[in-house]
Order: structure tokens, then C-alpha cells, then sequence
């Protein structure tokens, strides 16, 4: 692991006003995260886990604080050099997997690098490889609604990482899954992490995520209350 | 991959992309019938008035058609007859005298000078057979018989023929075979007076024509009114009325530098071309309600489109996506089924069209159209049918999924994952 800064944030505050009463999500969050990490920002729900994922990725603004991304300052990002950061940069992994329904498993997982411009042929060797690599190669043209939660959740996996970013978010990534499945999927990503390098940042409370993470970072009422290897924490 | 989303989306939710697809295809087979109807109404008011009476084109002395008088007349006609022969497009052509006389009736049977009435009419002198080449002029003659030919005596010692218009007829209580006298000013200043046999009585199904109108022959009006070679009016029929414009800058061309204009039926039936310009109006008001009520249709189901993918939106642009994608998706989307509902509304509406060119639709009561009575209307079919509601139908599309889709592009990934 190198000292790359990936993630630098700074004074992140993130107050919501949705319904007229202001509810303070981040309060003040110093954090920065290294090339290579493997770690989970772990807390209870309502911690401000998710919102300091969406802050720290350009998915949501903070009301307060700054945010650097690969050494660029998100706020002075325009909104098509933010999205095209992401699609260049960062992968994605939802709780609730967030397939597109109308697109097959293949389709899903080349979508991003559609977006990318790759070309169709090296487009399918990347997908299939994927695919193969998370057991799902047999069903490459299957629609997001025929399979299991967990092999939608693998799609998902794939997706996010077939194009290579250098870190992927993973929100609460084993929440609809069993322990099987979870350490599975888990595995495989330590596994990348540790063959390619790429940073793994993810939200959880699940055991199975904070075993494999290694990096703790513990999050409590919108605060980090410091950061740890998962054997302190236990 | 845009329009492989765009098209899978489509059929997402089939029920109410059918119901989508209704409204559009309604909306385009209404407006299209409509246009069709009026297309064919007109086309047959229009061909009515110039095939029985008018003609499409008219040739008159300059200046005739603002200030009609009798001293304004085409000189030489015959000369600008064989010119017309020459233009491929011309059908037929009549030449008309017009003047106005007042017409006293003697009933058949009465030998002293009593007449039992009288009326102001205007007297129409026209050539039998090429009349009768033109217009058919005869098939409005509905008692008695036409004209004799060009040839016959027009001296003003003879007694010459007359038609009377059957309204004039009613007024003057006349019938074939009665007397009248037709007194007049001739266009050398003298008295212009004539015995004449009524010989038919004509309608032309425009009662306001028909109620002061009379015809005599062209010869004997040239004989009566001092006219001698001369008319004030040549009537051309086209082959076909849409080349009409073209027909008449033609003719004009061809007639250029002999003090004569030439005039469609949109110029010298100013007021009735207005009317219809006026009708066509309430058409497009027509079709936009139509088109209003389509679009409430497209827009509420654009509305909901993205309303429920709203968290898809969001993990659109949390993976990259450029909102620009988004917004060229959703709108793609609804042009999408634009289009299919104007597949589906053209073969519609070519089944409703044909049928109503073919079986037209009875008026009960007749429709009376300034004073022509029309008793059945047909649809025509024209381009006209499909374009129009073809452009309205996309446009609409367009228009209507343009804020959707910009609130779409423009949803913030963070609140968008939130939503259930």
C-alpha cells in the first residue's frame, strides 16, 4: 500500500433541511483514504455512514467542508466532469443491488463502459471475464428479475469493477445477503484488492465485512470515533 | 445502448404504454379524418362552384373584376380561344357576356301588350355547345330545354330564346313557352329590347344565382347589346384542380400584353375562398384540442415514467452517467411512441378515409353552402392527412417529455437512492 491520497476530506458537515427541521447527518468529519485500503466505515444505523459516502464521492454536496478526489476539489467540479469522474474512477456497490430491470446481466455489467466508449469487442472478453470471475458466465443474458439476490448482488460486484476504478464504494453491499453468500462475495473483493490494488471503501454493520476489512473506521452519531484494525475493534 | 434502454423501457409498464399509445394513435387518426373531411368537403364545394358556373380560371379585360362594366370586354375572344386551345392543361373554355336588363313577362296565350310582371335580373349570354363542353350546362336545366344553337336569327326583330334561373321564374311566375320582353341599354347608348320565348328554366343549386339570373345565347346578347366579337368574360376549366395556380400563371404568361387579366378562383371568388381560409381556421383549433387532449395523455404518462425511475436515474448518475444521456433517453422514449402511433394511426386513418371517400356521409339536412346545397360530403386523401398529425403528433411527444426528462437528468443521485 502507498500513501496516494484517494479520498481527502475535510471539516465535512452535512445538515439536512427536507422537512423544515434541520437534522445534522456529518458533523465535522476529518478523513482521508490511501490507494489500496480495504476498509469499513462501520456504526449503527443512522450513524451518517451513507451520507458521508455520498458526500465523499461527489453524490451528495456537504454543507460545510471540502473534498478532494484524486487531488481534484469536488465543489469546483463541474456536473459532467463529476459524472465523468465517477464513471472513470469510482464503482459503485448498492444495498439494494440497483440492476437496471430491463437490461440483461452482460448488459448491466458493460454499461459503464459503454458509457466509457470501449470497444464492443473488448466490451464482452472484459464482461465475460468478470462474469466468470463472480460464477455468473452462464447467465450472461438473463434479466436482473430471474436471479437470486445474491447473484444480483455479484452482478452488481461485477459491474462495479469491470472497468477497472481505482476505488469502489460498497453501501451496506451484504445487508440483503446470507453469511454464505456475504463471505463469498467478500472474499473475491479482498482477493482483487490484494491482486490489483484497487481501494475498497465500504459502509456496513455486518460482522462478515468487518473480518475481512483491514481498516476499521468507526462512525458514531455523524463523528468518527477513530479508526482501528478490525482485530482492536473486537 | 440509448435506444436499446429506450425501446425496453417503452414496454416496462404495457398496460399503460398501451393506453399511451391509444391517446397518440387517437389523436392522430381524429385530426387526420378531420383533415381529410375537410380536404374533401372543400374539394367539393370548390369543383361545385367552378365546374357548374365559374370555371377555375377566368380571363377578363383589365380592371373588369374590380369595376364590371359593359364597355370592359375581352375583344377578339375567339382569337384568345384558339390561345387557350393551345395550352395543354386547359379542358374547356366558355366565353359570357354579362349585362342586366329588366325582364317583362306576357303569359303564353296573351296577345295585347299587358304584362303581368316584372323583374331587374342579369342576363347572361353564353355559347350553347361550348357551355354545354364546360359546365354541362344543360344537367342544370330542370324544366324545358337548352338553348338552340349559336346560329339561330338574332336579328332584334326575331324572338329570341331565354332561360330563367328558377327562383326568377317563381318571381315572374313565368314557365316555358311564355313571353317576355328584356329591356336594356345597349353599349353604344341605344334602347336594347327583345321579345323573348321562355325556353327552360334552370337551377343551378345556388338559389341567390338562380333567383336573378337569365341566359340568352352569345350571339344574340353580342346582336342586343352592341358586342359584337366581343366578351366580357372567358370561363377555363383545368384538367386537374391542383395545378390551377400553375395553369393560371401560364395563361397569363401566354396572354401577357393584350390588356387582359387571368385569375384563379381564389382571386375572383374572393369571398368564398376567404370563407373557406376562415373554416380552415376552426380546423386547426380542432386539431389543437386534439392535440391538447393527446398530450395531457403523454405527459402524464412521461410524468410517471420518471417519477418511478426515479432511484434508476440516480444510479444512472452515481455510475457516470451524463444527464444530457438521460434527457436524449426519455425523450427518445417518447418519440418512440410517437412513432408507432403514427404507424398505427396512418393505417387507421387510411381505413377511415377510404371509406368516407367512398361512402360519404348524407346530410340530413342538406348542407346549404353559400346557397350551394349539398346533400352528401366525402373525405379526400392527401399527404395533408398523414404530415400534419404526423408533426404534431412528435412535436407534442417532444415538447411534452422535455421537462420530464430535464427534472429527470437533473435528479440528485444522494435523495434519488433514498426513495423506496
Amino acid at each position: 500500500m502507498n500513501n496516494e491520497k484517494i479520498i481527502e476530506a475535510k471539516g465535512i458537515i452535512k445538515t439536512y433541511d427536507d422537512s423544515g427541521v434541520p437534522v445534522q447527518a456529518v458533523r465535522g468529519i476529518d478523513y482521508t483514504l490511501t490507494k489500496g485500503e480495504f476498509t469499513a466505515i462501520i456504526g449503527p444505523s443512522g450513524s451518517g455512514k451513507t451520507t458521508f459516502l455520498n458526500v465523499i464521492t461527489g453524490l451528495d454536496t456537504p454543507t460545510e467542508g471540502e473534498v478532494w478526489l484524486s487531488g481534484r476539489l469536488l465543489s469546483k467540479m463541474s456536473g459532467n466532469e463529476l459524472s465523468d469522474f465517477r464513471r472513470d474512477h469510482i464503482g459503485f456497490i448498492f444495498q439494494a443491488y440497483n440492476l437496471f430491470p430491463v437490461l440483461t446481466v452482460e448488459e448491466n455489467v458493460e454499461y459503464i463502459m459503454l458509457l466509457q466508449g470501449v470497444p464492443k469487442e473488448e466490451r464482452h472478453n472484459r464482461v465475460m471475464s468478470m462474469l466468470e470471475k463472480v460464477g455468473l458466465a452462464d447467465y450472461a443474458q438473463r434479466l436482473p428479475s430471474r436471479l437470486s439476490g445474491g447473484q444480483q448482488q455479484r452482478v452488481a460486484v461485477a459491474r462495479a469493477m469491470v472497468s477497472k476504478p481505482s476505488l469502489v464504494i460498497a453501501d451496506e453491499p451484504t445487508a440483503n445477503l446470507d453469511s454464505k453468500t456475504s463471505g463469498a462475495l467478500l472474499d473475491m473483493m479482498r482477493q482483487l484488492n490484494e491482486d490489483t490494488g484497487m481501494t475498497f471503501l465500504f459502509s456496513t454493520h455486518d460482522e462478515i465485512v468487518m473480518r475481512r476489512a483491514k481498516k476499521l473506521v468507526v462512525l458514531t452519531d455523524g463523528k468518527l470515533d477513530g479508526n482501528s484494525p478490525p482485530e482492536e475493534y473486537e | 445502448m440509448l435506444s436499446k434502454l429506450a425501446w425496453r423501457n417503452i414496454f416496462r409498464q404495457k398496460r399503460r404504454t398501451v393506453l399511451t399509445l391509444m391517446t397518440m394513435t387517437g389523436g392522430f387518426v381524429l385530426s387526420s379524418l378531420s383533415i381529410g373531411w375537410m380536404n374533401g368537403s372543400y374539394s367539393n364545394i370548390i369543383l361545385f362552384f367552378t365546374n357548374s358556373r365559374t370555371g377555375q380560371i377566368q380571363v377578363h379585360h383589365e380592371g373588369y373584376l374590380a369595376d364590371p362594366s359593359i364597355y370592359s370586354t375581352i375583344d377578339n375572344f375567339e382569337q384568345v380561344g384558339s390561345i387557350l386551345d393551345s395550352i395543354p392543361d386547359v379542358r374547356s373554355w366558355a366565353p359570357r357576356i354579362y349585362t342586366g336588363a329588366l325582364l317583362a313577362l306576357k303569359p303564353a296565350g296573351h296577345t295585347s301588350n299587358v304584362y303581368s310582371s316584372s323583374a331587374a335580373a342579369s342576363v347572361i349570354g353564353i355559347d350553347p355547345a361550348r357551355e354545354q363542353e364546360a359546365t354541362g350546362f344543360s344537367d342544370q336545366i330542370i324544366e324545358g330545354e337548352m338553348l338552340t344553337s349559336s346560329d339561330a336569327d338574332t336579328s332584334l326583330s326575331s324572338t329570341g330564346q331565354i332561360l330563367l334561373g328558377k327562383e326568377l321564374a317563381i318571381t315572374l311566375e313565368a314557365s316555358p313557352g311564355d313571353s317576355l320582353i328584356l329591356l336594356s341599354q345597349a353599349a353604344n347608348g341605344v334602347v336594347a329590347d327583345k321579345r323573348y320565348v321562355v325556353v327552360g328554366i334552370v337551377s343551378t343549386g345556388n338559389t341567390q344565382i338562380d333567383r336573378r339570373t337569365s341566359y340568352i345565347t352569345l350571339p344574340d346578347a353580342q346582336n342586343l347589346f352592341a358586342l359584337e366579337g366581343k366578351a366580357h368574360e372567358i370561363a377555363v376549366l383545368s384538367s386537374t384542380l391542383n395545378e390551377v395556380d400553375n395553369l393560371t400563371a401560364a395563361i397569363s404568361g401566354r396572354l401577357s400584353g393584350r390588356n387582359l387579366e387571368t385569375d384563379s378562383w381564389k382571386v375572383f371568388a374572393k369571398e368564398f375562398y376567404n370563407g373557406m381560409k376562415a373554416d380552415e381556421s376552426s380546423l386547426e383549433v380542432m386539431i389543437f384540442i386534439i392535440v391538447l387532449v393527446a398530450a395531457m395523455g403523454v405527459l402524464n404518462t412521461v410524468l410517471m415514467m420518471v417519477l418511478e425511475r426515479r432511484r434508476e436515474f440516480g444510479v444512472m448518475k452515481a455510475m457516470g452517467t451524463r444527464p444530457g444521456f438521460i434527457v436524449r433517453m426519455i425523450m427518445l422514449e417518447a418519440n418512440i411512441m410517437g412513432f408507432i402511433s403514427i404507424l398505427l394511426g396512418s393505417i387507421i386513418s387510411t381505413a377511415g378515409l377510404l371509406l368516407l371517400s367512398k361512402h360519404g356521409i348524407v346530410m340530413d339536412p342538406p348542407l346549404d353552402y353559400g346557397g350551394a346545397v349539398f346533400r352528401e360530403m366525402v373525405a379526400s386523401i392527401s399527404p395533408d392527412c398523414y404530415w400534419i398529425p404526423a408533426i404534431c403528433v412528435m412535436l407534442t411527444a417532444t415538447i411534452v417529455s422535455c421537462i420530464p426528462a430535464l427534472n429527470a437528468a437533473h435528479t440528485k443521485p444522494a435523495k434519488a437512492l433514498r426513495t423506496v
